[in-house]
């Protein structure tokens, strides 16, 4: 919207409420001529008939009040001046509604940091047509079930039930969507780091033996005299079902617990997992002093730290200040494009074990090789 | 906030609080229907309840009020000051609520505030528009005809509205735990 304009709208809003007729007339005059050269469209929404019998309503009601009270007189005039005032507060109101850009909206927000709440806005847009949608259907479901409308309002709660049951399940599956996507405004956007060595991405399904083989790896490596440096992070299975992850410094051989599964929905990091920060500091020195020309192994990066969280500012401080000839990274299938991404990496070899039935420390080994 | 639900949370209620308004609140609208405002001043309040139940954070309710509003502007009903600053207190007086109290305790608080604040609002949006005189003749007015002293009306009104908002907060803090329930995998 033009600054004039903007100056004749606040100078109309404020005339309206003055108490002489003439004035706020004259303000309403400018404000509809205003909106006419300006926003025809906007006009046309404020002359629709239901807004003006309400506003006209108002305008009745005010001038009755008045009239018994002072007069005839001084009732059509404040009827009038009610009005009047209505029309330029709704014109006006109606201008802006049209001139407000969300987009702009979305992108000042980021530009004062507020980008969660931005994306919050974005994705409340996008799921307002299929919750919509949702509620029109239920709703339908809904009276055909319950065999007429009376029957159909005395079951409203089970109705609610559903819907708001529904709306945290989409809820919980947009979460895992950001964070199986490191979603750059809903988290933190990770740093990337130049990587130049030969990268060798291991991935596959879970339970496939990503853990197993890296642990065939370190050997393979240490007995053909390779220095090694990094960690592992063995699962914890109990009963046949995984309840957590320890973590061990490839080094030294030191292993604590970095994980375990927690009751549903208690998560940390949108996980089903609550984390130690003895498990962090464990893995935080096993990236700290990694000699020159070794290996360097890490079982595995996720979603946290594709955040930037967790693992990954020591992982990038490592990268950042030894001199490796090799990285080893464990990472789940749907995360690799970003994991690639985020290290910027030059030279990198895929390894997807759900194609590989036999062979797999040899692929490894081979990519290895190729460089150093 | 580092966990991610609580933001998918406030954007999915805010959406729905959103949806609602535009189906059942318009369908209300159009059908004249009575206490239509207080009807979905409850469908706002269970919103909100209801979020905060799943998502325990301070400020989730805020959000989910912001994102109620930005729809409000953006794709209902255009910029009308009384349905933004209609849902604009009832977010704060959830959050509120949830702020000083807990439980069932803290969703009737809320219901209280936004329930009873609601005609003293729309007094003082229509002082605000119709102006000092209009609004002084129809408080005399009332007073005369009933009989009775006009601030003893707003103090029925305020009352009646409170007491449903108390109890639309238990009812929404019960059926949010129905909801979790059904979330767990429960009966």
């Amino acid at each position: 919207m033009k600054p004039v304009l903007v100056v004749i709208y606040v100078l109309a809003v404020a005339a309206s409420f003055s108490s002489r007729i003439e004035v706020v007339a004259a303000a309403a005059l400018v404000a509809c001529g205003a909106t006419w050269f300006a926003d025809r469209e906007a006009l046309r929404r404020v002359l629709r008939l239901s807004l003006l019998l309400g506003l006209v309503f108002a305008a009745v009601a005010a001038a009755a009040a008045v009239a018994w009270s002072s007069g005839l007189d001084r009732g059509l005039s404040i009827g009038a001046s009610v009005l009047l005032r209505l029309v330029v507060l709704v014109t006006v109101a109606s201008v802006l509604a049209r001139s407000v850009d969300a987009e702009k909206i979305l992108a000042a927000m980021s530009r004062v940091g507020m980008e969660r709440l931005g994306l919050v806005f974005g994705l409340a847009l996008n799921c307002l047509p299929h919750l919509g949608e949702t509620v029109s259907t239920v709703w339908v479901a809904h009276r055909v079930r319950s065999g007429g409308r009376w029957a159909a309002l005395k079951r409203l709660p089970a109705l609610a039930e559903v819907l708001l049951a529904h709306t945290g399940r989409v809820a919980d599956q947009a979460a895992a969507a950001a964070a199986l996507r490191g979603h750059v405004a809903l988290s933190r956007q990770v740093a990337t780091v130049a990587t130049k060595v030969r990268t060798v991405v291991v991935t596959g399904a879970s339970g496939s033996g990503k853990t197993p083989l890296l642990e065939s790896v370190v050997g393979d490596l240490q007995t053909n005299g390779r220095e090694v440096a990094g960690f592992l992070q063995p699962a914890i299975v109990e009963d046949g079902v995984k309840i957590g992850f320890r973590i061990r410094d490839i080094a030294t051989g030191v292993t604590v617990d970095l994980a375990r599964r927690v009751e549903e929905r208690s998560g940390e990091f949108g996980t089903s997992f609550e984390f130690y920060d003895d498990g962090f500091e464990l893995g935080s020195r096993a990236l700290d002093s990694i000699p020159p020309a070794a290996v360097l192994v890490i079982d595995e990066l996720g979603p946290v730290e594709l955040r930037g969280g967790g693992h990954w500012p020591a992982v990038e401080k490592a990268l950042r200040t030894s001199e490796i000839v090799g990285l080893v990274v464990v990472v789940r299938r749907t995360l690799v494009p970003a994991l690639v991404e985020a290290l910027d990496a030059e030279d990198v070899v895929v390894i997807d074990l759900d194609d590989l039935e036999s062979g797999r420390l040899t692929a490894v080994r081979e990519a290895l090789m190729t460089h150093s | 906030m580092k966990d991610l639900r609580p933001w998918t949370h406030a954007a999915l209620y805010g959406a729905l609080w959103g949806a609602l308004e535009a189906t059942a609140g318009t369908a209300l609208h159009l059908g004249r229907v009575p206490f239509r405002g207080e009807i979905m001043g409850l469908v706002g309040l269970v919103c909100l309840v209801c979020l905060r139940r799943l998502q325990p954070q301070i400020g989730v309710v805020l959000v989910a009020g912001l994102t109620a509003i930005f729809l409000k502007i953006f794709t209902l009903g255009g910029l009308y000051p009384g349905p933004l600053v209609g849902i604009g207190i009832q977010t704060l007086a959830v959050e509120f609520g949830f702020i000083v109290a807990r439980g069932p305790w803290a969703a009737a608080i809320g219901g209280i505030i936004a329930f009873g604040t609601n005609p003293v609002q729309r007094v003082i949006t229509a002082w605000i528009v119709s102006g000092t005189e209009a609004a002084t003749a129809v408080l005399r007015a009332i007073g005369e005809i009933g009989g009775i002293d006009a601030r003893w009306v707003l103090v029925a009104f305020v009352s009646f509205a409170a007491s449903i908002g108390a109890v639309g907060g238990i009812w929404a803090w019960r059926l949010a735990g129905r909801v979790q329930r059904r979330l767990r995998g429960g009966p």
